[in-house]
């Protein structure tokens, strides 16, 4: 197994940030439309911060000033952080294409958004990362092959 | 704002989708694993399931695994051991597999199983296998 220390801190913080942002887009924008973008640019965030980790805007928040100033502890696990890496991706690609529906459906983008946000509660609040059990399946089909 | 409220009904309607859809997948994936043969041993034992990706795997799922004391776990990854896998119908990580001295499963857990549960099911393992013996 190729596992290596991966900081779960920095996931929680991760998952916090999407559920955060995507709820004040669906709330603020309720008032005040035009922060509807926080959902597109939050697709971005994730798809870059998948392929060029050190662009990953709250994983860096949480390396460059939660961590140092003591707001959040580190929690290192002997983990794999393809997976993790892959579900931020999924949840990317889901924003992605809510972004493509918001204006012309927006209950489609809407829901999509919030279906991201509710899996990275359930990944935040239990542990339960379905976009790992995706590619745990992928894995075992031999689609993509586990690093 | 009625905008908004489809929304939220969409995602309720897909979570509880997702939640029954999972119910009756365990349910059925259980209701083929059990009696299901691996090796036997002298006394019953847990087949656990795991994986690279598996958080849950090592954060809850090997510590309740530890708790157990003086029992037989018989570590798989089951994509390295696909086969194995296949067999008892593995579709999450991590699964654990109560199995009996004869090598049958008796109990299958999909997902996190913790100590108590686990402990239930081997004494129930120990248990059946005693009366059967009596028998």
């Amino acid at each position: 197994m190729a596992t290596q220390v991966v900081d779960h801190s920095a996931l929680k913080v991760n998952q916090a940030g999407i559920v955060l942002t995507v709820l004040v887009a669906f709330i603020g924008s309720a008032f005040y439309r035009p922060l509807l973008v926080l959902i597109p640019l939050l697709a971005v965030v994730l798809l870059l911060g998948t392929f060029a980790p050190r662009l990953a805007l709250f994983k860096q928040l949480y390396f460059k000033v939660l961590k140092p100033r003591g707001v959040v502890k580190p929690r290192p696990v002997q983990d794999n952080p393809v997976p993790h890496n892959f579900a931020q991706g999924l949840g990317g690609v889901f924003l992605a294409v809510a972004t493509v529906f918001l204006l012309p459906l927006p209950v489609v983008g809407l829901a999509l958004a919030l279906i991201v946000a509710v899996l990275a509660f359930v990944n935040f609040a239990f542990g339960y990362c379905l976009g790992c059990q995706i590619y745990f399946q992928l894995a075992k089909a031999g689609v993509i092959r586990a690093s | 704002m009625s905008t908004y409220l489809w929304a939220l009904a969409v995602v309720g309607i897909v979570v509880l989708a997702a939640a029954c859809l999972e119910f009756f997948r365990a349910r059925r994936a259980r209701a083929r694993s059990i009696g299901a043969v691996a090796a036997a041993s002298s006394e019953p034992y847990i087949l656990y399931f795991t994986g690279d990706g598996c958080t849950v795997c090592r954060t809850h799922q090997e510590p309740a695994l530890a708790k157990l004391g003086d029992v037989r776990v018989d570590k798989v990854d089951a994509i390295a051991e696909r086969a194995l896998a296949d067999r008892f119908h593995v579709y999450t990580l991590p699964t654990t597999v109560v199995m009996s001295r004869e090598g049958a499963a008796l109990h299958v857990n999909y997902g996190y199983a913790p100590t108590p549960k686990l402990e239930r099911q081997l004494a129930e393992a120990r248990g059946t296998l005693q009366v059967a013996a009596t028998a």
